[in-house]
């Protein structure tokens, strides 16, 4: 365990890392804690393979009549 | 209220129409199709789990393109334009649909411990146990339990959740977005999604994908 991130501390900002929050310092000290701790390093990677699964399941298909009407919409504005 | 959004609006409308000015303001707008239009599909895909329907979302979706559209001409160069385009698309639901709901604006949301899902998952005989369990969990969700997690949340979480995960926003950003302070946002970003992996913890229960023993209400 590194001195200057415990546990507590690496949980703490798991968020923030995963969000690319944290500066560049910070970071690597949570970095290099999660290289020691197998308990960390697991629930780090969790919350990152959650995060991308969130996001595939977020996206959707434009549907395809979507974009002809907005560029209708612009050009009837133009005029 | 948008105070970028103002200010676009009473510049179109005090800005002084010269000949010279038309021609740029032309220029400005051919700009829109090319430089706003890629966001398309990720506008769509958030204004979907505000409205929760295909067809409110692609009202929203043109209605935010189209209030854009007017204000282009006073958006500054070089400022975020996908940030903008949210922000305007934000607003639209809120103000259209918030006057439709009875639900209150701020909602709390009850006490849900920190990693709630990783935690329950977690709690195998050994560490080997638990990363198959997770794994399951993972493999086993489908798009729209995970879709439905998202659209439960109240608004004022939904929201952040949306723009940090769907659209990878930094902080700094979803507060101008959401005009909300960047403290606002990370609580909220925090509890929401500890209340998402509540409902996917009961997602994954239903769909048993969770050990017999682990069934515990």
């Amino acid at each position: 365990m590194s001195n200057d991130c415990d546990c507590g501390d690496a949980q703490d900002q798991i968020y923030e890392y995963l969000d690319a929050e944290l500066d560049e310092e910070t970071a690597a000290s949570v970095r290099s804690h999660l290289q020691d701790c197998d308990g960390c390093l697991d629930s780090f990677d969790f919350e990152r393979r959650l995060k991308l699964l969130v996001r595939k399941c977020l996206s959707e298909d434009l549907p395809e009549s979507l974009e002809v009407k907005v560029r209708d919409l612009i050009r009837q504005e133009r005029g | 209220m948008s105070h970028v959004w103002e200010r676009a609006l009473r510049a179109q409308i005090v800005g002084p129409i010269t000949p010279g000015y038309r021609a740029e303001l032309m220029a400005d707008q051919a700009n829109f199709e090319r430089d706003a239009l890629q966001y398309s599909r990720q506008l769509y895909s958030a204004a979907m789990r505000m409205a929760r329907n295909p067809a409110d979302a692609e009202d929203l979706v043109q209605e935010t393109f189209l209030k854009a559209y007017r204000a282009y001409d006073s958006f500054q160069e070089g400022t975020n334009l996908k940030a903008w385009l949210y922000r305007i698309l934000t607003n639209t639901y809120i103000n259209k649909y918030r006057k439709e709901s009875r639900r209150p604006n701020e909602v709390d949301l009850g006490d849900v411990e920190d990693l709630y899902l990783y935690r329950r998952l977690g709690s195998e005989d050994t560490a080997e146990a638990s990363r198959t369990t997770e794994d399951r969990v993972l493999d086993g969700l489908v798009e729209s339990d995970v879709k439905a997690a998202v659209e439960e949340l109240p608004e004022n979480f939904r929201m952040p959740v949306l723009l940090a995960d769907l659209e990878g926003f930094s902080y700094k950003e979803i507060a101008e977005i959401l005009d909300i302070p960047i403290g606002t946002v990370m609580s909220r970003l925090h509890r929401g999604r500890k209340a998402m992996q509540k409902r996917l913890w009961e997602f994954a229960s239903q769909r048993g994908l969770l050990p017999e023993d682990a069934e515990r209400p």
